[in-house]
């Protein structure tokens, strides 16, 4: 099998000076700012409300917990291959990517700036565990204004895509918040789920979930399974630039007209039919082997290329 | 009155029958373990419970835990690694009173407890190779509890690639005419290979469970910092290289690892291939996967094993010592010796390194031992083959007049800061603390000061061989101390002049730029990747699987 990085074996001294293209680098390992700006066109992204404006959140200082100036979001608008979007990032280094009051304001903002602005899309880079516990009821409250700026945006025609490769993934309020999204897109490293391992594991015992076991963990929030559920649209190597194409395969197969009533109860039935399909399943594997794929147990380490492959020969159900 | 020569025989043959009720051709059932114990064992014995770096004979020592303390009380335990609170509860529960021992990891904090409240009495606190030394002189123990992974119906014990430290505790014990009891994984009509001859094996117990092993060297290199890439730049070109640095042992740690996971792209790229790092004495670092893969690794001959490496190292047995099975054969107190006299360079981090470079690990509530560091990261003063790089850094300490003579290359590294801004460096050890607290006769340090050649921190290399007085010997360290206190209390003339002699090298006198110092430059950024290094042969335990 071929090495993962040959390409930094190259001969001196380009090998330490070949540091990736940025568009080619790990979307996985780069952090808020470093996404953005692979992502988007060169020099075209202008951020709103930046660093320098110091908007901190209020609430961290009487907790004596050091606060960010951007209080662990970028939020802004620029060109993805020519295509003007609104992008918002969050920094999952800080306090876990959680929604607090100002965070939660400044996707609100952006969501809303859609409706007027009628931009190609609003791409929502998530990295998070949900609402910033040291905020409490204002991190709640935010994730609830999120949710309704997000259904208004789609509403206006406006598509919003999220994209989950991020070390967080995208949980809690913020999980919500992706499956609320025209589409979600994913990396396998990513993971998208209401609860965390650890929360169900507290809560519920390690017998209902070992967030230990974190094979476990992937195989029943990442990206892998989320796809083979049909709760992520794509699934994308971890590289920022396949990213960048599939929000561009997303966008050419969407048609945002807002839900109607009779999406909707499609995607009721179907949701209902997945609980008798696979309620009773403890794993992942198990709702693999279900849907009729072959050695489901090799499926986790598939490249991207050969997991899509090998999940294309699936008998259904759901999807 | 003449004297009877064989007490210890006698003694022996008056155990056995005692437990003669409890086996059947050598096989006791697990449910007659604990009464076997209570059997075979007498007040005051000296006992030897195998518990290792990473295997652990738990059953045998959970069985040791619960028997009698009207029966069985005061017994001397000697053992390398206490780790699991069994190894403790023997005291707690009044069955043990006195321990020598080495390394007491996870159990660190309630040993210390039990130290200050006197219910252990410490003989001393060892290096593994000073323990097994012990057992052939004033530590013999009556009687072993040691774990292997399988015997056959005669009793020969196969401990596959976690061999470790039975092999010293069987001899130790059956030639001196103690009682060895070996848990087993299972019993089977034919091993794969014989790693102990049933002739030194006196019960074989099926247990319950398998032995306990613990995952004690992956590295998940997602967690590997751009400072330990530059860290690891700076060992490779700044130490590897200068020194061709061929045979070596490496610490544990993400340090270490960033440095193994650099060979085949850094140092490839320096074309150090083939001059560096060839022949090791180490456990199998799943980090050193892309570097074996990549030919830079001819040996390794290991402590241990590690859990998920089996098949990797089956297959590679061009680099690793197997038997005609297949699977790997480790012995810790041979790895120990390779490591002491056969390696030029040790490398490892610690937690503090005072003024003089003294290293510890300890901090005053907790009582960790040494383990195999001491050995390792120490001159070897009887050592006498030499070796390009043991000869340069013998030249460089050599003072006028005297004999001249070969060096080990030691080498402390650290960052800075650790977690939660706790400064690596100090003006004094908390191991002076902990010595008045636990009542040691000496602090216990890790690595001496005048065993290290250098200290490698983000801030520079200081060359400990290249100072000429104490005070010199004192700036280096200060002088890649970075912003701890330590650091900042540095004179700053006379480090730049420590800089200029070539004593102190920052990454720029090495033409290294920081900004180089990428993850990028990693050549497994995940567990998956080593997994892919591997071809597939490396099954990494699930608690590393983040897929």
């Amino acid at each position: 099998m071929k090495p993962p990085h040959a390409k930094a074996t190259a001969a001196e001294p380009s090998a330490v000076n070949a540091v990736h293209d940025s568009s080619t680098r790990s979307f996985y390992e780069a952090d808020a700012r470093a996404r953005i700006a692979g992502l988007l066109d060169r020099a075209s992204f202008r951020e709103f409300v930046g660093p320098c404006r110091r908007m901190a959140s209020p609430h961290l200082t009487p907790l004596d917990q050091p606060g960010a100036f951007d209080d662990g979001v970028v939020v802004g608008e620029g060109l993805l291959r020519g295509r003007r979007v609104l992008i918002a990032a969050q920094q999952g280094a800080f306090l876990g990517g959680g929604v607090g009051e100002v965070h939660g304001a400044k996707l609100t903002g952006l969501l809303e700036r859609a409706v007027t602005e009628r931009p190609a899309a609003v791409l929502l880079l998530l990295d998070t565990g949900g609402v910033r516990l040291h905020e409490a009821n204002a991190g709640l409250i935010a994730i609830s204004e999120i949710l309704r700026a997000t259904l208004a945006a789609r509403a206006a025609g406006v598509a919003v895509l999220a994209l989950i490769g991020s070390g967080n993934g995208a949980f809690g309020g913020m999980g919500i918040v992706a499956r609320c999204c025209s589409a979600v897109l994913m990396s396998e490293e990513g993971r998208l789920s209401l609860s965390g391992p650890e929360v169900i594991e507290t809560v519920r015992g390690v017998e209902e979930f070992d967030a230990r076991d974190r094979a476990l963990v992937w195989r029943v929030t990442g990206g892998k399974h989320r796809f083979l559920l049909g709760e992520a649209n794509l699934l994308v190597a971890d590289r920022i630039d396949a990213f960048a194409d599939a929000v561009l395969a997303a966008l050419d197969g969407l048609h945002e007209s807002g839900d109607s009533l009779v999406a909707l109860e499609r995607e009721q039935t179907r949701l209902s039919q997945r609980i008798a399909d696979y309620g009773d399943c403890r794993d992942g594997l198990e709702i693999w082997r279900r849907q009729g794929i072959a050695e489901p147990e090799r499926l986790p380490l598939l490249d991207t290329a050969e997991f899509l492959a090998a999940a294309a020969t699936r008998g259904t159900p759901c999807n | 009155m003449t004297r009877e020569w064989n007490d210890l025989a006698q003694g022996r043959s008056r155990r056995l029958a005692r437990a003669a009720g409890f086996a059947q051709a050598r096989q006791v059932r697990a449910e007659d373990a604990v009464a076997l114990l209570e059997a075979v064992i007498e007040p005051g014995d000296r006992v030897c419970l195998e518990g290792n770096n990473q295997k652990q004979a738990d059953f045998l020592a959970q069985c040791l835990a619960q028997a009698d303390p009207q029966r069985l009380h005061d017994l001397h335990m000697v053992q390398s690694v206490l780790s699991l609170p069994a190894h403790l509860d023997v005291f707690e529960r009044g069955i043990a009173r006195r321990l020598d021992f080495s390394f007491s990891g996870p159990q660190a904090t309630r040993l210390a407890g039990l130290v200050a409240e006197n219910r252990i009495e410490i003989g001393a606190i060892h290096t593994y190779l000073e323990l097994f030394g012990r057992y052939f002189v004033d530590l013999t123990p009556r009687v072993a509890l040691v774990t292997a992974q399988a015997a056959d119906r005669d009793g020969n014990l196969y401990t596959g690639p976690n061999t470790e430290d039975t092999p010293v505790i069987v001899e130790a014990t059956a030639f001196r005419s103690g009682i060895v009891i070996a848990q087993v994984n299972e019993i089977v009509e034919r091993l794969p290979r014989v790693d102990i001859p049933a002739g030194w094996v006196d019960f074989v117990i099926a247990a319950p469970r398998p032995n306990h092993i613990e995952p004690l060297f992956t590295r998940d290199p997602a967690q590997i910092s751009e400072i330990q890439v530059l860290m690891a730049m700076l060992a490779i070109k700044g130490i590897y290289a200068e020194y061709g640095v061929d045979r070596l042992n490496h610490g544990i740690g993400f340090d270490t690892a960033a440095i193994e996971l650099l060979l085949p792209t850094y140092a490839e790229s320096l074309g150090l291939k083939g001059k560096i790092c060839r022949h090791w004495a180490l456990n199998p670092h799943p980090a050193l996967i892309p570097a074996i893969e990549s030919g830079f690794v001819q040996s390794v001959h290991s402590f241990g094993s590690e859990l998920g490496m089996e098949r990797y190292v089956a297959a590679r047995s061009d680099v690793f010592f197997t038997g005609a099975d297949g699977s790997m054969r480790s012995n810790r107190a041979l790895s120990q010796t390779a490591g002491l006299y056969a390696c030029d360079l040790f490398i490892g981090s610690t937690l503090q390194i005072d003024l003089q470079g003294n290293s510890s690990t300890a901090t005053r509530d907790r009582i960790a031992g040494f383990g195999g560091a001491p050995n390792m990261g120490s001159d070897a003063r009887g050592r006498r083959h030499a070796s390009a790089a043991w000869l340069k850094a013998g030249a460089e300490a050599a003072r006028p007049g005297e004999m001249p003579r070969g060096r080990k290359l030691v080498v402390q590294m650290v960052e800075t800061f650790r977690e939660h801004m706790a400064p690596a460096f100090v003006d004094r050890l908390d191991a002076w603390e902990l010595a008045e607290r636990a009542k040691l006769p000496l602090p216990p340090v890790m690595i001496y000061g005048d065993d290290v050649s250098h200290v490698l921190t983000e801030e520079g290399i200081a060359n400990l061989l290249l100072c000429r007085t104490a005070e010199e010997r004192e700036q280096a360290i200060r002088g890649v101390a970075g912003y701890t206190a330590v650091g900042l209390q540095r004179d700053r003339r006379m480090v730049e002049n420590l800089r200029d002699r070539g004593v102190i090298r920052r990454p720029d006198d090495l033409g290294i730029r920081t900004r180089d110092a990428s993850r990028d430059l990693l050549a497994a950024r995940t567990v998956k990747d080593l997994v892919r290094w591997s071809g597939g042969l490396y099954d990494p335990p699930k608690r590393f699987r983040h897929w």
